[in-house]
């Protein structure tokens, strides 16, 4: 199985908890034997390097700056990770699984993906902007909100942390019922529930 | 194609470019698709002179600013056009993407289907600003300076605009090659009642002095109002200024001002077929710009047999040659441009004299069947480069 993580921050680039929480699914994923790229952002350290953890990281850069807000800057790098994950693509012989992609920030991408390739993806929802923001209605984060509707809308499979979560999709987002797995990552197997999502799409069981 | 406008959605000459050569392209054996925003009243999707128009949800939820909408504007282009691409497997050639509005889709489009894009850069944002300023026009450009060197190759319409887009970007000249704009010269021809429709906007005493333009800095119609007294101490003449833009107020202040306000009207935006026959009826077109790309207004003047005043400026001044097709004038200089009007309509000989030769360099030069000749061409030389390399994929 070889599966294309995007992630706007993965270490060393720790903005919140998501950095830890994709290095270690992303570890994790390794030891079941899956075949891990994580392409994500770094402004100094950018390219391609395999760990001793065996996750291969690809690092990717501004191409334009200065930039006028988050999400101009954000749109702007998802033709960079669009990029990078196509290199994977060709030169994997189009054998790459599915892409799952963290919180809003590479949905475009993924999107595009999905269109172009034909390669699915899950939407794994860490947190969503009607909760970060407090002025949800404002122009900006309505606009990020739409990025998440997108996500939501497009993906093969949501996978959320909690419960509460999954009714907050359905309550911003209309998210169906049907396409939402909440995954604890708590639970002592909760690697085997992503496996079991990553298959209900189609990847092959390690 | 990749535009951010196509008719009906109009907005600057990207539309009416994309027409024409889309039109031209077509006849020689191109299939052309052409992924644009969508606009009120037209079809998702159409077929226009043989060329496929799609559509896109340009999206309609409130925006920041006018660069945030468009980037959002470019997901939904991208993932339309991914979808496009994708239904027939992939099997484009080359996508062409139009100016930085389009920039975001264009290079993932490229990337993800390794197929070589190309651009035509028709301004740039250091020269519509004359400077960069902000962290906003900073951003434009170096959207610019991304999707240029994204670029197999880059198209500009003079050479004016390949040395500037050279000197913004950093390019060797190998990296631009100069197809000009066209114009359709069989729009201008249709017959219609000169006398009435004179009437609508001058007496048959006054000479009528056309501008056609956004009523912006960069386009020089404060030169031109500055330049009427002096005109009008010469000549009894009508100015009639088409167009709408954020100078509209102060240039209305600024006749009234010179108690003018009788002698100059702004008609604001006017439909084609008006603007043709105005064209038509104009004694002399000015083309008063201090910044110019390439100066489609000058080629429509040409075209309808306009004769024409312009700025020896940018692209104009490689389209005009003075005393020849035109009368060229300093750009920004009111004197100099009451001169120039002057002399064309106090001498009927040498205003015909340099119409009739301009109208047949817009024959030889830039007629719309020959531009899309060349940009064939350009098309198979930029697939000859790509397919003796190792990018395409197996």
């Amino acid at each position: 199985m070889r599966v294309i993580i995007f992630a706007w921050e993965f270490p060393p680039r720790i903005i919140g908890q998501l950095a830890y929480f994709v290095n270690r699914l992303a570890a994790a994923l390794v030891k079941k034997n899956v075949d891990v790229y994580v392409v994500t952002y770094n402004d100094s350290w950018t390219g391609f390097h395999q760990g001793a953890d065996g996750i291969k990281a690809i690092r990717i850069s501004d191409k334009v700056q200065p930039q006028i807000n988050v999400l101009t800057r954000m749109l702007s790098l998802n033709q960079e990770a669009e990029r990078v994950a196509a290199d994977v693509y060709y030169s994997s012989k189009h054998e790459v699984d599915l892409v799952d992609v963290h919180d809003w920030h590479f949905v475009p991408a993924a999107v595009t993906l999905k269109k172009a390739l034909r390669i699915p993806f899950v939407f794994s929802v860490d947190s969503i902007e009607p909760h970060r923001s407090r002025n949800s209605g404002a122009p900006l984060s309505s606009s990020i909100g739409s990025m998440e509707s997108l996500g939501t809308s497009e993906a093969a499979r949501v996978v959320v942390k909690s419960e509460w979560m999954k009714q907050e999709l359905k309550r911003y987002y209309n998210t169906l019922d049907t396409v939402i797995d909440v995954v604890s990552p708590d639970a002592e197997l909760w690697i085997n529930s992503i496996l079991a999502v990553y298959q209900k799409l189609g990847a092959p069981a390690n | 194609m990749l535009s951010w406008e196509f008719p009906p959605r109009t907005v600057g000459g990207i539309a009416s470019h994309l027409f024409n050569l889309s039109r031209e392209l077509v006849k020689l054996g191109v299939e052309v698709h052409i992924v644009t925003c969508d606009f009120p009243g037209a079809p998702e999707s159409e077929v226009v002179n043989g060329a496929h128009v799609l559509r896109i949800d340009s999206y309609k939820t409130p925006s920041p600013d006018f660069a945030t909408w468009d980037s959002l504007m470019n997901v939904n282009m991208q993932k339309e056009t991914a979808a496009l691409i994708s239904g027939f497997s992939g099997q484009f050639d080359v996508i062409h993407a139009h100016d930085w509005l389009v920039a975001n889709a264009a290079v993932g489009l490229k990337h993800v289907f390794r197929i070589p894009l190309v651009a035509t850069i028709h301004s740039t944002e250091v020269g519509r600003r004359n400077g960069l300023h902000t962290d906003y026009e900073r951003m434009i450009h170096q959207t610019e300076n991304w999707l240029a060197h994204e670029s197999w190759q880059i198209v500009c319409c003079s050479q004016y605009m390949s040395g500037q887009v050279r000197w913004a970007f950093g390019l060797s000249e190998d990296r631009v090659a100069v197809i000009p704009n066209g114009v359709d010269v069989s729009v201008y021809q249709k017959e219609f009642d000169r006398a009435e429709f004179r009437k609508k906007f001058a007496s048959s005493e006054e000479k009528i002095v056309l501008f056609v333009g956004r009523l912006v800095y960069e386009k020089g119609v404060q030169t031109l109002v500055s330049a009427v007294p002096k005109i009008l101490s010469r000549v009894n003449a009508k100015f009639v200024v088409v167009g709408d833009g954020g100078m509209m107020d102060s240039l209305k202040r600024q006749v009234a001002n010179m108690r003018l306000a009788h002698k100059v009207m702004f008609t604001g935006f006017l439909d084609e077929d008006s603007l043709r026959k105005l064209y038509r009826i104009a004694d002399a077109c000015v083309v008063p710009s201090l910044y110019e790309p390439f100066g489609i207004t000058a080629l429509e003047a040409m075209a309808a047999k306009t004769p024409l005043v312009a700025s020896n400026t940018g692209g104009l001044s490689e389209i005009i040659e003075h005393d020849r097709t035109g009368t060229k004038v300093f750009s920004g200089n009111a004197d100099s441009v009451a001169w120039g009007v002057t002399r064309v309509l106090l001498d009927p000989g040498y205003a015909n004299w340099i119409k009739l030769n301009a109208y047949q360099k817009v024959l030889q030069v830039y007629d719309w069947a020959k531009i899309a000749k060349q940009t064939k061409e350009f098309y198979e030389q930029v697939l000859k480069v790509y397919d003796a390399g190792s990018w395409k994929p197996t």
